[in-house]
C-alpha cells in the first residue's frame, strides 16, 4: 500500500478514536457510537512501526495537560489541527466529574445548577445541554398526558373499529385530539418550563446565554471541541426555533472547529429543505473545507446529502467506492448503498445488501424499517414476518421495530393494527417522518382522507423534503375534490423531484381538472420529455391530444392521436385503452373529413375496448366501406 | 424664663436638648451658670465613668442615647461656658460612640444592673463618678439618694427622659406631669407633649399645647402640634397651625447655615405642610412644600423620600431639582449624600450618573451590601424590564433584610412579571404573618391572586392595600388593572384617573388611561392622555409603542412608524428580554406593511417569529405581505403555518384561497420556480455526465441559482450565503 495512503488511514483512525472517546465524555452518545462503528469497520492496514500517535486518546482532560508535553509537537498539531481547548484546572475537572455523573443519572437541573458559573467551554456545553434536556423533558412530560389519553382511546377504537364508518370517524377524532401534540413541537419552544418561582428555562433564554458566551464567528481559531459543541447546541436550538439559516451557519462553525461529530453533519442536513439549497451548501462546503482533515467527513456528508436530494449518481458511486475501500465493514456505508438502490427502485439489490448488513451486524436496527419497506414492496410476507419477529426480539420498544411490525400488518391487510403500530413508533420517536407518511398511506387504504391528510401534514412539518408526503397530500386533496390545494402540494413534490415524470403528470392532471389547459399541456409535455420511452407513453400522448382538442388545435391533436396509435406497432401488440380510444377518435375525425380510406383503416384497428366502442368502430368501418365503394 | 428660648426655625431640636442644651442657651447667666455646670459635670462624670465602665458593661445611662445627646450637646451647643470640659466631653462622645452605646440600655434587666452596681461597690471600685452612675442607674427605684448638687426638678427631668428613651411612657408621663406642674416651664410642657405624642395620645398633646398657647410662641411646639393633628387626620386644623406658606421664607434667599448638624425646624415644618397638602389631595402645593423643605435643609430625607417614592415629580423635574439643591451644609458628607440621593432618582434618564453615584458609594464607602444601594440597582433593572436579573438582585438584598419595604414592592412586581406564583405565595404569607397592617402585605397577596388569575380576590386585596396607604402607587395601579383585565373599561378608567391624580410624577396611570380609551375606540381622548404621559416620560418604550398603535389606528402610518421606531431604538438600548417588546416589532411590521415597505415588513415579521415563536396572526400577516409581493410559495407556506396553529382562522383561510388562486393562474414559463429548479437539477446531472472541471460548473450553477432566486422565492439560501461568505 502506498505509504501516504497508509498515513491517511492512520490519521483517520486516530481522529475517530479520539472523537469517539471525547464525544462520549461530553454525552453525545450517538455521534460517539457512529465514530466507534466507523473505527471498527475500517480496513486492515499495515501499522507503521511507531504507533506513538495512536495513543492520542486522553480519557481525562486533566491528563491531556500532562501529555501535551509528551507529544512531539508535530504529531499533535497534525492530528488535531492544533486546536485544543485550554485544559481544565483540577477544580474544574472535579466539577466536571460531578456534573458528568449527575448527567448520567439524568438529574439535569442539578447538573446545570452546579455548573452555573462554569467558564470552560466543555463545562459550559454540559451545563447548557443539560438545561436544554431538562426543558425538553419537562415539556415532553406536560404533553405526555395528552398522548397517553389519546392512545388509550386508540386501543378501544381498535376493538370497536370493526364497524368501518364509526372506526374511521373515531380515528379522525383521535388525530384531532392529538392536534396539540403536533402544534407543540413548533409552538412549545416559546413555552418555558416553569418551576413557578420566577426562574424558567426556555429556548430563547438558553440561546441568549449561548450568544453572550460565544465569540464572534470570525475568530474561531484555537478553539477546541467544547466550543464546537457549543456551536452545535446553538444550531440545534435555532433549528427548534425554525430559523434554519442561523442554524446552518452555527452548524458550519461547529464543523469547521471539529469535523468529527457526525450528529452535527446530520443536523446540518436536516436544515435544508430544497434541492437548490443543497447545491449551494455543497459548493460552500467544497470551498470552505478544503483541508485534509475535513475531507473524509465531507465525503460521508455528501453521501447523505445525495440520499435526500438526488444529485449526481456517478459522483455518488465514486465516493461510495472510495469510502467502502477504507471502511469495508462499516454498516452505515452499506446502508447508504442499499438506500440508494432503494431510491432508484432497484429493490432486489437493495434487499440483497440489507441481507448482508444483517449478517454483518445482526442486532443493528437502524434503517431496518427501510428494509421492511423493500420487503413490503417486493411482496415477501414471510421474510417480512421473520424480520418483524426478529426485530421485536431485539428490542420491542424501538421506533424501527414498530415500523417493521406495522408494515407486516399492512401487508396482511390489517390496516388498523398497522396504524396502531405506526402510532407506537411515533410515540417512541416523534421525528420519524416515514412513519407519518406510511400511516397516511394506511389511512388512504381505509378511505379516510382527512386522517391521511393529517398524517401527511405532520410528516411534512417534520421533514419538508419528503416528496412522498407532499404527493400524498396532493392525492388526498384530489380525492376530496379540492384541486387548488392538491395543485399546490403537487407543485411542492414536483419541486423536490423535478426529474420524476409522475410528478409532472399529477400536476398536469390537476391543472386539467381546474380547466387550465395551457399549463396542463406544458406539464404533460414536460412529463413526456422525462419519460424513458417517450414514444410509448400512450396515456400522456392521449391526454395531450385531448387537451389540444379542447383548444380546438385539431392539427396537434391529430398528430398526438396518431403518435398514440403508432405506439401500437412498437409495443408488440399490447393495446391499451388509450390506443383504442385514439384510433376511434382518428377514425371519426377522418370520416368527418371525408378521408374514408384512412378512417376505415383506423376503425379496423379498434379491436379491444368496451363493446360500445367496438360497436361504434364497426359502424364507422361499415359506413366508410359504403362511402369508399 | 422667657418663652422665646425655644429654638428658632434655623435650629433643630438638638438645640432644645432635654436638659442641658436649653439651659445652656438660656439668657440669665446667673441662674444658668450653675445648672449648666452641673450638666457639664454630669456629662463629664459620665464620661469618666464610661471609661471605667469599659469593664462593666451594664451602665445603662452611659450607653443610653440620652446621655450621648447630653454629651454631644455639651460640645455642640455650649461652646463658651464650659471651655475646660470641652475636650473631655468630645472624648466622651467618642467613647460612647465607640462603645456602641445604643444597645446598652435595652439589654440588662434592672435587677442585674443593681447587682452589677453592688458588685462594683463591693469591689470598692467606687469613686464619686461611679457612684453617680449607680444612682442614675437606679433612679427609678431610688430618687431618695441625692445626686450630687442636682436640684430636685433636674433629677425628675432626667428620670422623665430616661423613661422616655426606654419607652416607659407611663413613668415619663407621670413624672413629666409633675415636673411641669412644679416648674411651669414651657420646655417641660413641650416634653410632656412629646411623651403624649410618643404614647399615641395625640389629643392630649394637642390640648396641652394649645392650652398654654405654646403653639403660638414656639416653633417647636407648633411643629409638634401640627404633627399631632396630622396623626389625628385633622388636616385643616393642622394647616392652620403650620400656615399655608412658609412664614420664615427669606425673600432674599439668604441661606442660614445650620449650626448643630440636625434638621432645621423650618424644613420639618415645610415637610409637614407638604404632608398635609398631600393628604388634602392638593398635590401641586404638596410638591412645592416638600421641595421647599429640601431647599431649606437637604438633610430632610423624609421630604426627599416623599417626593421620589410617591412619584410627585416627573423624571425630568427630579433631576433638575436635585441639581438645584445645596449640599454644602453637609461639609465632608456632601458628596456622599449627593450620591445617595442621586441613586434614588428616576432611572429613565441620566443612567450614567446614577451608575456613577452607585459606583462612588460602593468604592468610597464600601456600601455594596447596603440595601439602599442595591435598591438603586434593582430600580434600574426594573425600569429596564430586566426582570430576571432584577429578581436575583432583590433576593440577594432580601437575604440581609427579609422585610425591606423599599425593595419588596419591586420584588413582588418582578415575581408577578415572571409568573413566580410559588414564591409570591410564600412571601405574601410571611408578610401577612408579620405585618398584617402593612399595605405591601396586601399588595403581595393581590399580586398572587392576579398571578393565579383570580381577579376578584386580587381586586379585594389591592383595594385593601390602597386603603391602608392611599399613596401606594403600585396597589392603585394593580387595582385598576383588575378592572382592565375583566374589560370593565369605565371602572378601570376611574381607578386609573384616581391614580394619575395621586401620582402626577408617574406617566404610567396616564399611559394606562390612554390604553383604556384606545381599547374603547376613543382615539382623541387616548391621544390626549398619551401626550400627557409623553410629557412626563418620553423614554418609555411601552408608551411609544402605544402611541404608535394610536396613530396606526388613526391611519397615520408615517407617524406610527416614527413612534414605533423610537420605541424599537429604546428597547435596543435597554437590551432586555421582556415579552412585551414583541408587540413593538409586530406593530412596526404592520405599519411597514401599510406603508408598502414590504421587504422591511417581512424582516420585522420574521424577527417576531424568531423571538416570540409562531403565532397564527403573525404568520397570517406575513402570508399577506408575501402575497402582495407575489411570492406565492412563501405566502402559502406562511398561511399554512397560521392555519396549522389555529384551524379556524378565517382571514388565513380567505388569504390561502386567494394565494392558491394566484398560484393556479401563474403561468408555467421560464421563470416559474418549478421550471427553474428542474433545470438546475437537469444541469446537475448533465454536468455529471460531462465530468468537466468541477469547480467552474459549481460557480455557474450557483450564479444561475441566484438568478433563479430573484424571480423565484429564495431568501433563506441567500441569507445563508451572506452569513457564510
Amino acid at each position: 500500500m502506498d505509504p501516504s495512503f497508509v498515513q491517511l488511514l492512520l490519521d483517520i483512525k486516530c481522529e475517530l478514536r479520539d472523537s469517539s472517546s471525547r464525544l462520549s465524555r461530553l454525552k453525545l452518545y450517538n455521534s460517539s457510537k457512529w465514530s466507534a462503528e466507523a473505527l471498527c469497520g475500517m480496513c486492515e492496514f499495515p501499522m507503521p512501526s511507531d504507533t506513538s500517535n495512536l495513543l492520542k486518546i486522553d480519557e481525562s482532560p486533566l491528563r491531556s495537560r500532562g501529555q501535551a508535553s509528551a507529544f512531539t509537537e508535530g504529531q499533535s498539531k497534525e492530528t488535531t489541527g492544533g486546536q485544543e481547548d485550554a485544559p481544565m484546572e483540577s477544580k474544574e475537572y472535579d466539577l466536571f466529574l460531578l456534573a458528568s455523573t449527575l448527567f448520567d443519572c439524568k438529574e439535569f437541573d442539578r447538573c446545570a445548577y452546579f455548573l452555573a458559573d462554569a467558564k470552560h467551554p466543555e463545562l459550559k456545553f454540559l451545563k447548557l445541554y443539560s438545561k436544554y434536556l431538562s426543558w425538553d423533558k419537562k415539556t415532553q412530560e406536560s404533553m405526555e398526558s395528552m398522548l397517553t389519553s389519546g392512545s388509550s382511546n386508540n386501543s378501544s377504537n381498535g376493538r370497536a373499529g370493526t364497524k368501518a364508518g364509526s372506526g374511521s370517524r373515531d380515528t379522525l377524532d383521535m388525530l384531532r385530539n392529538q392536534d396539540p401534540r403536533k402544534s407543540n413541537p413548533s409552538k412549545k419552544f416559546q413555552k418555558s418550563s416553569d418551576l413557578d418561582h420566577g426562574e424558567s428555562t426556555s429556548i430563547p433564554a438558553i440561546l441568549k446565554e449561548l450568544n453572550e458566551y460565544l465569540p464572534p464567528e470570525s475568530d474561531l481559531e484555537g478553539s477546541g471541541i467544547g466550543m464546537s459543541l457549543l456551536y452545535y447546541l446553538r444550531g440545534l436550538l435555532y433549528k427548534l426555533q425554525d430559523i434554519p439559516s442561523n442554524a446552518i451557519s452555527s452548524f458550519l462553525s461547529a464543523i469547521s472547529i471539529y469535523p468529527y461529530n457526525w450528529a452535527c453533519w446530520n443536523e446540518l442536513l436536516s436544515c435544508l429543505s430544497r434541492p437548490d439549497e443543497s447545491l449551494l451548501l455543497l459548493k460552500i462546503l467544497n470551498d470552505k473545507f478544503t483541508s485534509e482533515k475535513y475531507q473524509i467527513m465531507l465525503k460521508f456528508f455528501k453521501l447523505s446529502l445525495f440520499q435526500e436530494f438526488n444529485g449526481n449518481i456517478d459522483d455518488f458511486i465514486q465516493e461510495l467506492d472510495f469510502l467502502l475501500s477504507i471502511f469495508p465493514n462499516f454498516a452505515f456505508l452499506k446502508t447508504q448503498h442499499a438506500l440508494v438502490n432503494y431510491h432508484y427502485m432497484d429493490y432486489v439489490n437493495a434487499g440483497f445488501i440489507f441481507d448482508q448488513i444483517i449478517k454483518l451486524d445482526p442486532y443493528r436496527l437502524e434503517d431496518m424499517d427501510t428494509y421492511s419497506n423493500i420487503l413490503y414492496v417486493m411482496q415477501k410476507p414471510s421474510k417480512l414476518a421473520y424480520l418483524a419477529q426478529f426485530a421485536s426480539g431485539v428490542d420491542r420498544f424501538r421506533a424501527e421495530t414498530c415500523c417493521i411490525v406495522a408494515n407486516y400488518y399492512s401487508a396482511k391487510q390489517e390496516h388498523e393494527k398497522s396504524i396502531m403500530y405506526f402510532r407506537r413508533a411515533l410515540t417512541l420517536n416523534k421525528n420519524c417522518t416515514s412513519a407519518w407518511t406510511l400511516m397516511g398511506h394506511e389511512f388512504v387504504e381505509l378511505k379516510n382522507s382527512h386522517a391521511a391528510i393529517e398524517c401527511y401534514r405532520r410528516a411534512v412539518d417534520i421533514n419538508s423534503r419528503d416528496f412522498k408526503a407532499w404527493y400524498g397530500l396532493g392525492q388526498a386533496y384530489e380525492v376530496l375534490d379540492m384541486h387548488l390545494y392538491s395543485l399546490y402540494y403537487f407543485q411542492r413534490s414536483c419541486a423536490l423531484k423535478p426529474l420524476d415524470k409522475r410528478m409532472w403528470q399529477a400536476l398536469a392532471s390537476c391543472y386539467e381538472k381546474v380547466d387550465n389547459v395551457d399549463e396542463s399541456i406544458k406539464c404533460y409535455t414536460r412529463a413526456l420529455q422525462l419519460s424513458f420511452n417517450a414514444d410509448l407513453d400512450t396515456v400522456i400522448l392521449y391526454r395531450l391530444a385531448l387537451l389540444h382538442g379542447k383548444l380546438h388545435d385539431i392539427e396537434s391533436c391529430k398528430s398526438y392521436m396518431a403518435k398514440c396509435v403508432t405506439t401500437n406497432e412498437s409495443a408488440d401488440g399490447l393495446i391499451s385503452d388509450e390506443i383504442t380510444k385514439a384510433s376511434l377518435w382518428l377514425a371519426k375525425h377522418e370520416a368527418r373529413n371525408k378521408n374514408f380510406s384512412e378512417a376505415y383503416k383506423y376503425a379496423l384497428g379498434v379491436t379491444h375496448g368496451t363493446s360500445q366502442e367496438i360497436e361504434e368502430a364497426r359502424a364507422i368501418a361499415r359506413e366508410c366501406r359504403k362511402r369508399m365503394d | 424664663m422667657s418663652r422665646g428660648n425655644t429654638p428658632s426655625q434655623h435650629n433643630s431640636t438638638l438645640a432644645i436638648s432635654p436638659l442641658v442644651g436649653s439651659r445652656s442657651i438660656q439668657v440669665p447667666p446667673s441662674q444658668q451658670q450653675p445648672r449648666s455646670g452641673i450638666a457639664q459635670n454630669t456629662g463629664t462624670r459620665h464620661w469618666s465613668g464610661s471609661h471605667r465602665a469599659a469593664q462593666t458593661p451594664y451602665h445603662s445611662v452611659t450607653y443610653s442615647p440620652l446621655v450621648q445627646k447630653i454629651q454631644s450637646n455639651a460640645s455642640l451647643a455650649t461652646p463658651a461656658p464650659a471651655k475646660d470640659y470641652n475636650g473631655g466631653s468630645t472624648a466622651g462622645l467618642l467613647a460612647s460612640m465607640t462603645k456602641n452605646g445604643l444597645f446598652g440600655p435595652t439589654v440588662p434587666s434592672i435587677l442585674r444592673r443593681v447587682s452589677a452596681a453592688t458588685g462594683s461597690k463591693g469591689s470598692k471600685n467606687a469613686s464619686g463618678g461611679l457612684e453617680t452612675e449607680e444612682l442614675l442607674d437606679e433612679n427609678q427605684a431610688s430618687n431618695t439618694i441625692d445626686i450630687a448638687q442636682l436640684p430636685a426638678a433636674e433629677k425628675l427631668r432626667l428620670w422623665r427622659h430616661d423613661s422616655l428613651m426606654q419607652h416607659q411612657y407611663r413613668t415619663a408621663e407621670y413624672i413629666g406631669d409633675k415636673v411641669y406642674a412644679m416648674t411651669g416651664d414651657p420646655n417641660d410642657a413641650f416634653w410632656l407633649a412629646q411623651v403624649y405624642y410618643n404614647s399615641g395620645s395625640y389629643v392630649r398633646a394637642v390640648e396641652l399645647l394649645s392650652h398654654n398657647n405654646l403653639d403660638t410662641s414656639s416653633v417647636m411646639c407648633r411643629y409638634l402640634m401640627a404633627l399631632c393633628l396630622l396623626q389625628l387626620k385633622k388636616y385643616e386644623e393642622a394647616l392652620d397651625i403650620v400656615g399655608e406658606t412658609n412664614p420664615f421664607q427669606d425673600p432674599l434667599g439668604n441661606h442660614v447655615k445650620n449650626q448643630d448638624g440636625g434638621i432645621k425646624l423650618e424644613s420639618s415644618m415645610c415637610y409637614i405642610r407638604g404632608k398635609i397638602f398631600a393628604a388634602l389631595n392638593n398635590f401641586d402645593k404638596a410638591k412645592e412644600s416638600l421641595k421647599e423643605a429640601l431647599q431649606v435643609d437637604v438633610k430632610n430625607f423624609e421630604a426627599f423620600d416623599e417626593l421620589v417614592s410617591k412619584n410627585l415629580l416627573t423624571p425630568n423635574e427630579e433631576w433638575t431639582f436635585l441639581a438645584t439643591l445645596d449640599f454644602s451644609d453637609l461639609d465632608d458628607n456632601e458628596e456622599f449624600i449627593r450620591s445617595l440621593y442621586t441613586s434614588r432618582l428616576s432611572k429613565y434618564l441620566n443612567l450614567d450618573e446614577v451608575r456613577k453615584a452607585q459606583n462612588f458609594l460602593i468604592d468610597e464607602y464600601k456600601l455594596h451590601d447596603n440595601t439602599d444601594v442595591i435598591h438603586s440597582s434593582v430600580d434600574t433593572l426594573f425600569t429596564q424590564c430586566k426582570f430576571s436579573d432584577c429578581l436575583k438582585l432583590c433576593e440577594e438584598a432580601l437575604e440581609h433584610d427579609e422585610f425591606n419595604f423599599s425593595i419588596l414592592p419591586t420584588y413582588i412586581s418582578c415575581l408577578y412579571e415572571l409568573g413566580g406564583k410559588n414564591k409570591l405565595f410564600l412571601i405574601s404569607h410571611k408578610l401577612a404573618e408579620n405585618f398584617p397592617k402593612h399595605p405591601i402585605t396586601w399588595f403581595g397577596v393581590g399580586a398572587y391572586y392576579m398571578c393565579t388569575n383570580k381577579i376578584s380576590e386580587a381586586r379585594k386585596y389591592f383595594s385593601k392595600a390602597s386603603i391602608l396607604d392611599p399613596t401606594f402607587s403600585q396597589a392603585w395601579i394593580g387595582f385598576a388593572h383588575t378592572y382592565a383585565v375583566e374589560g370593565e373599561h369605565e371602572q378601570a378608567i376611574s381607578a386609573y384617573s384616581t391614580a394619575s391624580r395621586f401620582f402626577p410624577g408617574s406617566h404610567l396611570p396616564n399611559l394606562f388611561l390612554g390604553m383604556q380609551y384606545l381599547l374603547m375606540g376613543a382615539l382623541p381622548l387616548a391621544e390626549e392622555y398619551f401626550v400627557l404621559a409623553y410629557d412626563v416620560c418620553p423614554y418609555d418604550p411601552l408608551l411609544l409603542n402605544e402611541m404608535g398603535v394610536l396613530y396606526f389606528k388613526k391611519n397615520d402610518y408615517v407617524k406610527a412608524k416614527r413612534y414605533l421606531k423610537k420605541a424599537w431604538e429604546a428597547i435596543k438600548v435597554l437590551d432586555s428580554e421582556s415579552k412585551s417588546w414583541v408587540s413593538i416589532h409586530t406593530n412596526l411590521a404592520h405599519s411597514y406593511r401599510k406603508l408598502g415597505e414590504n421587504e422591511r415588513a417581512v424582516k420585522c415579521f420574521k424577527l417576531v417569529l424568531e423571538t416570540a415563536g409562531k403565532d397564527t396572526d403573525t404568520l397570517c400577516a406575513l402570508g399577506y405581505v408575501y402575497l402582495v409581493m407575489n411570492r406565492i410559495g412563501k405566502a402559502v407556506d406562511a398561511l399554512h403555518g397560521s392555519l396549522a396553529l389555529c384551524p379556524s382562522n378565517q382571514t388565513a383561510h380567505a388569504l390561502l384561497k386567494q394565494a392558491l388562486d394566484v398560484n393556479l393562474s401563474t403561468v408555467l414559463d421560464e421563470s416559474h420556480p418549478l421550471v427553474v429548479s428542474s433545470k438546475i437539477q437537469e444541469q446537475g446531472s448533465v454536468m455529471s455526465r460531462k465530468r468537466a472541471a468541477n469547480k467552474l460548473d459549481v460557480h455557474t450553477m450557483a450564479k444561475k441559482l441566484k438568478q433563479g432566486q430573484i424571480s423565484s422565492e429564495d431568501e433563506g439560501v441567500d441569507e445563508d450565503s451572506m452569513d457564510l461568505e
